[in-house]
């Protein structure tokens, strides 16, 4: 996080250079093989103001699986270049640059929630509906200050080396520690979380929100010295891979890493915890109107399914479906065959009290 | 004031103007949303003391640092002592192993120590082995795995520091002691220790400071059970955008160190090692 803060830094500034004729093309190029940027921006398209889109993504393979499914289409269709940067558009980070007044991205990618929050800061402009496509996302996927860009689950993932082969059903499940003794990892970020905790406890999902906090808590206490609490995927996939722990509440995408490295390493979409990521335009964004072409242009389907297949990240486009093969639909969260007993998790409510509850969790786990 | 000595101060100006405008600047607006987030006043440093939550962290920092620093002192003062005595091939030799984890990145040395550590790590798989135990021993994710990767990260700079304390050590002060028959544990409590007093309490010190602000360290290896203050604060900016009390956190933490140092330059020895040697 803060390395990468920093090489963010470092790419603004050599940027700034390029821009005002303090850097040759070269040397620019060499100042960001130098920091390790290199593969994350295209330098050419860098000179002329509004001729690119800057995306702003988590890293890591995102960067280049973001540049084919919405990049190169959207670039092939109106001739402007898609910049990826993986630095990890952080509702605080995006705050940071707004109130600086140096805000270097067009789009960012961050949770439906995010784009809530940052909506009622004041950090993120209102999409433009008259220019992006209500119709290209499925319902509940289009909000004022976000429209979603792709879908993600969280999932009960387990070593069926360690579970002789039974398959957990549910979260239920994954708190029966004397059907299934061993230990657990799930999240520190609370989203996904204490909604697993009540419906092992018997919540329906239409009953969910407002959460039962205190509820929550009460069943989880006995269980926490058998839990490992992740706090980046790749972490939650170290956890499962080593055979430190028996399930994890992980994200789907690394469950199916897991499973493509090692058959017995495996996921459930009972219950699955479902979640829409979202496009948010930052107040001030460098490419101003044009940014909206690029979101309209990202939920067609034929780029999202290339998404789907170099990620997991699922399609917010119904159409998609139709494009999609068996093998594509095993991995699709919203597949009709997986939403089995499933839990669509609240934007609205995590706008209104992620704070409160994420600090509730992160004192409650530390205990 | 000399003409040199003005001329020296005047090189000085451009490094002394990049610190204002890139560092005390920003800690000033840092101190500023402390009293300004979300509505102006005292209210963020009220929060400090009646949140029981940021009371709990700040608890788990002293519980985290104090063993951490205890146990990093006291190992890195044995090797430090050690390569003091080393002949100079040795000692550049020892000198050598001692920076190697000081050059590897903080990141890769947590999941080093979580493959090392973990239930089926190699401490675990050993023991288990031999027969010396027949459940895994909880060595991570908690605060014994935290202390571990801290101590770890530690020493380094704590041996650099006592190292530099003791060679400063007049050696025929040892040779004095011994010519009027000392026996070794004499030499080392009667003269080495007293004299090397003031290095063991600055690397102390140095260990304590940076122990506020340790984050990737007890976020791995603590794995959400372990929440210091570092941590807390990164939460609060990067995720719940609680401004306003991250930012009297930091300040309240920077003013506290401060205090340390500025207690540590009123005893003359201590300044004289914080200077880095008495020469």
């Amino acid at each position: 996080m803060q390395r990468q803060t920093f090489q963010q830094d470092a790419f603004d500034i050599a940027r700034h250079k390029l821009k005002t004729g303090q850097l040759s093309r070269r040397q620019f190029v060499a100042a960001l093989s130098a920091l390790g940027l290199s593969a994350t921006i295209r330098p050419g398209a860098a000179h002329a103001a509004a001729s690119e889109i800057v995306v702003c993504n988590w890293g890591g393979a995102a960067i280049d699986a973001f540049r084919d499914a919405y990049g190169a289409p959207f670039t092939k269709s109106s001739g402007i270049e898609v910049v990826v940067d993986g630095a990890g558009p952080s509702t605080g980070a995006v705050r940071a640059m707004v109130e600086a007044g140096n805000v270097i991205w067009d789009a960012t990618d961050g949770g439906m929630t995010d784009a809530a929050v940052l909506g009622k800061g004041g950090y993120v402009d209102p999409i433009d509906y008259s220019v992006v496509d209500k119709s290209r996302v499925g319902e509940g996927m289009a909000a004022e200050y976000g429209v979603a860009n792709y879908i993600f689950s969280n999932v009960l993932a387990y070593d069926a080396t360690q579970t002789d082969g039974k398959v957990p059903a549910g979260w239920k499940d994954f708190f029966d520690f004397d059907k299934f003794p061993g230990q657990r990892t799930m999240c520190k970020w609370v989203q996904g979380q204490l909604e697993a905790v009540l419906m092992a406890d018997g919540v329906k999902p239409e009953d969910m929100y407002p959460l039962d906090v205190d509820r929550a808590f009460a069943k989880l206490e006995p269980y926490l010295k058998d839990i490992i609490f992740w706090e980046s995927g790749a972490q939650s996939q170290q956890l499962l891979r080593e055979g430190e722990v028996v399930m994890g509440n992980i994200w789907h995408t690394r469950a199916n890493l897991l499973r493509k490295e090692n058959p017995d390493l495996t996921w459930t979409w009972e219950n699955q915890l479902i979640f829409a990521s979202a496009w948010s335009v930052p107040k001030g964004n460098p490419a101003g109107k044009e940014v909206f072409e690029f979101i309209n242009s990202s939920l067609l389907p034929e780029g999202q399914v290339t998404l789907l297949r170099a990620m997991g990240n699922g399609p917010t486009n119904p159409a998609a479906l139709a494009l999609m093969s068996e093998e594509d639909k095993a991995v699709y969260s919203l597949a009709p065959e997986n939403l089995k007993d499933v839990l669509h998790v609240s934007a609205a409510y995590y706008a209104e009290h992620d704070a409160e509850v994420q600090n509730r969790f992160l004192d409650f786990i530390s205990r | 004031m000399s003409h040199f000595q003005r001329w020296a101060l005047a090189l000085t100006l451009p490094a002394g103007a990049l610190m204002l405008a890139f560092y005390v600047y920003p800690i000033l607006q840092v101190l500023g949303l402390s009293f300004s987030e979300p509505t102006p006043g005292l209210g963020n440093y009220a929060e400090l003391v009646t949140n029981p939550a940021i009371r709990r962290v700040l608890w788990t920092t002293v519980q985290v640092t104090v063993p951490t620093t205890l146990i990093t002192v006291t190992l890195s003062y044995i090797v430090a002592l050690a390569m003091v005595q080393m002949a100079p091939g040795r000692r550049r030799l020892a000198m050598f192993l001692v920076l190697v984890p000081f050059w590897i990145s903080v990141l890769v040395r947590a999941f080093a120590w979580i493959t090392v550590l973990r239930r089926r790590g190699i401490v675990n798989s050993t023991l288990q082995d031999l027969g010396l135990i027949h459940k895994p021993l909880a060595l991570i994710y908690n605060e014994l795995g935290v202390v571990i990767g801290m101590v770890h990260y530690m020493m380094p700079f704590a041996i650099l520091l006592l190292y530099a304390n003791l060679s400063d050590i007049d050696q025929s002060v040892i040779r004095a002691a011994r010519s009027l028959g000392a026996r070794r544990w004499m030499i080392f409590s009667r003269v080495w220790l007293p004299l090397s007093l003031p290095g063991l309490l600055v690397a102390a010190l140095f260990v304590v400071i940076f122990s506020f602000g340790f984050l990737v360290t007890p976020a791995l290896l603590g794995a959400g059970r372990v929440l210091m203050v570092a941590e807390y604060i990164s939460v609060q900016i990067s995720n719940t955008l609680n401004w306003g009390v991250a930012t009297a956190l930091s300040t309240s933490l920077l003013v506290a160190v401060g205090l340390l140092v500025w207690l540590a330059t009123r005893h003359p020895a201590l300044r004289a090692a914080l200077e880095g040697g008495r020469k």
